[in-house]
């Protein structure tokens, strides 16, 4: 995934944002203890997300530990529970065949460094892969999909979306009452969605220089490397669209303790995180390699 | 039945003034209109009839149980908002009977048939352009939905049911509920100060869950 979901930790209480921060070192501890020490590295913000939504209404009991990012000081966090385990699987797949994804699309140069962290989660991935088989499955079948599309420069935008959509949708698919997997379902359906469009989005001009398929270009038959207005507010209001279809979903499903971060992102997050990337201004608020830094600094 | 108190999420000392205001926050929130088309729709349907039920079941123990008095007791037997789907799309009469069997396997949730009868359906008309978009919203397709309800609204501009539709798209599937008030990408959110402001102020206004009327 991209780090476009924030849970707006700023915003929130003392309270939540250390519960956050519980559950953000818990799924590192996991996916360490699960899938080997290199797969640490590839905790952010949307796994811990996700492992939020695949949470029961309760934090699972917590422990404390010093670990490599904290070794003097012992933190809380929370111990593994079913869903922790799921989300720690699902996000080394997820990683890796995203990094798989851009060792095909760099240059062999370019590729090199996705070469390097592909040889470094490997263990991991094949622990993962192993536990979770149906949704390794289903994530490279929807990767082969999208690529197809790319390849033919399909100009619906939905069509490419819809292949990550189904893809993060999967995710809910282990979870066993009916009731719950439909409401993550279309959550995750339409969170994919809505990171897919805004990672385009995002990459707009980066792809207009190097000619590579980006949905928004043949959709909107755009000549330069920017939206203007009336694509732009097309754009957005799709957008807004699939925030308020997880809205409405959220609305249906018991999330417990995890119910004010969750409101939060969709209610506020996802808006302002789409406007920065659609002002540009995305990335000039929060560098891409501090993002992970802010859980320290606001807790 | 569950305890018709933490249904509506109020005590059992609330005043009928506040557990009425709580009834009609969750009214407001599970409303049919808030589901229209929404593959959840079956379940905010089952959360709108406990809700109903539950405010009802108050309404009668506070009405026989502590005589709170004609008026409190009465004002509430609920609010109207059935368990029914209030809008339905699927209401229009078609002209042919392959897209009037459309309109079943969508409204049957048979997506697959459904586009497979218009996939052999040569006359794309606007109905025919309806119907895909609508195929399409039930699938997610938001964008390809609000493209297809165009043609239909371009080629029968006085249909009220392919306006309905469209209008419902560019609002951008925006409803009554919303605990931080009318919030959007390019309505709020910057990173401005006055948009702090504006969106501190909603919230201050909101309660947090109050909800406002877009």
């Amino acid at each position: 995934m991209f780090g476009y979901v924030r849970p707006p930790l700023q915003e929130l209480p003392q309270e939540e944002r250390d519960r956050f921060r519980r559950v953000y070192c818990g799924l590192c501890h996991t996916l360490s203890r699960r899938c080997g020490f290199a797969a640490r590295f590839i905790l952010n913000y949307d796994f811990t997300f996700l492992a939020i939504l695949l949470s029961d209404g309760e934090e699972s009991p917590c422990a404390c530990g010093t670990c490599i990012a904290s070794p003097f000081q012992k933190r809380p966090y929370c111990t593994g529970s079913s869903a922790l385990n799921l989300a720690a699987d699902e996000s080394v797949i997820l990683a890796w065949w995203q990094i798989q994804d851009h060792i095909v699309d760099s240059g062999v140069f370019r590729s090199l460094k996705y070469r390097v962290a592909s040889l470094f989660l490997a263990r991991s991935y094949r622990r993962a892969a192993e536990a979770r088989p149906e949704f390794d499955r289903a994530t490279r079948s929807q990767l082969e999909k999208l690529a197809a599309l790319e390849s033919e420069d399909c100009v619906s935008i939905d069509l490419p979306a819809d292949t990550f959509a189904e893809l993060l949708a999967a995710a809910a698919d282990a979870m066993e009452e009916e009731r719950r997997r439909r409401i993550l379902r279309q959550m995750l359906y339409h969170l994919g969605r809505w990171i897919y469009l805004v990672d385009a989005a995002d990459d707009l001009k980066k792809d207009t220089v190097s000619s590579n398929y980006n949905p928004l270009i043949p959709r909107f038959g755009l000549k330069s490397d920017a939206l203007d207005s009336d694509s732009r507010e097309v754009f957005a209001q799709t957008l807004d669209h699939s925030i308020r279809l997880m809205a409405t979903a959220y609305e249906l499903g018991e999330f417990g303790c995890w119910s004010p971060i969750l409101e939060h992102t969709i209610y506020t997050s996802l808006f302002q995180v789409g406007k920065a990337v659609l002002d540009g201004t995305f990335h000039a608020t929060v560098p891409k390699n501090k993002k992970d830094k802010i859980v320290e600094e606001s807790t | 039945m569950n305890d018709p108190y933490k249904i509506l999420g109020v005590s059992e000392s609330a005043t009928n003034a506040e557990v009425k205001k709580a009834y009609l926050d969750l009214a407001r929130k599970y409303h049919p209109d808030n589901y229209h088309d929404n593959p959840l729709a079956d379940l905010a349907q089952e959360k709108m009839k406990e809700i109903n039920a539950a405010y009802e079941e108050i309404n009668k123990m506070r009405g026989s149980g502590r005589g709170s008095g004609s008026t409190a007791g009465r004002s509430g037997s609920s609010y109207g908002y059935g368990g029914g789907t209030a809008r339905e799309t699927w209401s229009g009469q078609s002209d042919s009977s392959v897209l009037q069997q459309v309109r079943i396997a969508i409204n049957t949730g048979n997506l697959t048939r459904a586009e497979g009868l218009l996939a052999g359906y040569a006359d794309h008309n606007a109905e025919w352009n309806f119907l895909k978009g609508a195929i399409c919203y039930r699938r997610g397709w938001l964008d390809e939905a609000l493209r297809y309800y165009q043609n239909a609204c371009q080629m029968d501009p006085g249909n009220p049911e392919y306006r309905q539709a469209l209008d419902f798209m560019q609002n951008a599937g925006a409803s009554a509920y919303s605990p931080t008030g009318a919030f959007g990408t390019e309505v709020c959110g910057g990173d401005n100060l006055c948009q702090k402001l504006c969106c501190a102020w909603l919230l201050c206004n909101g309660c947090g869950f109050l909800g406002f009327r877009c």
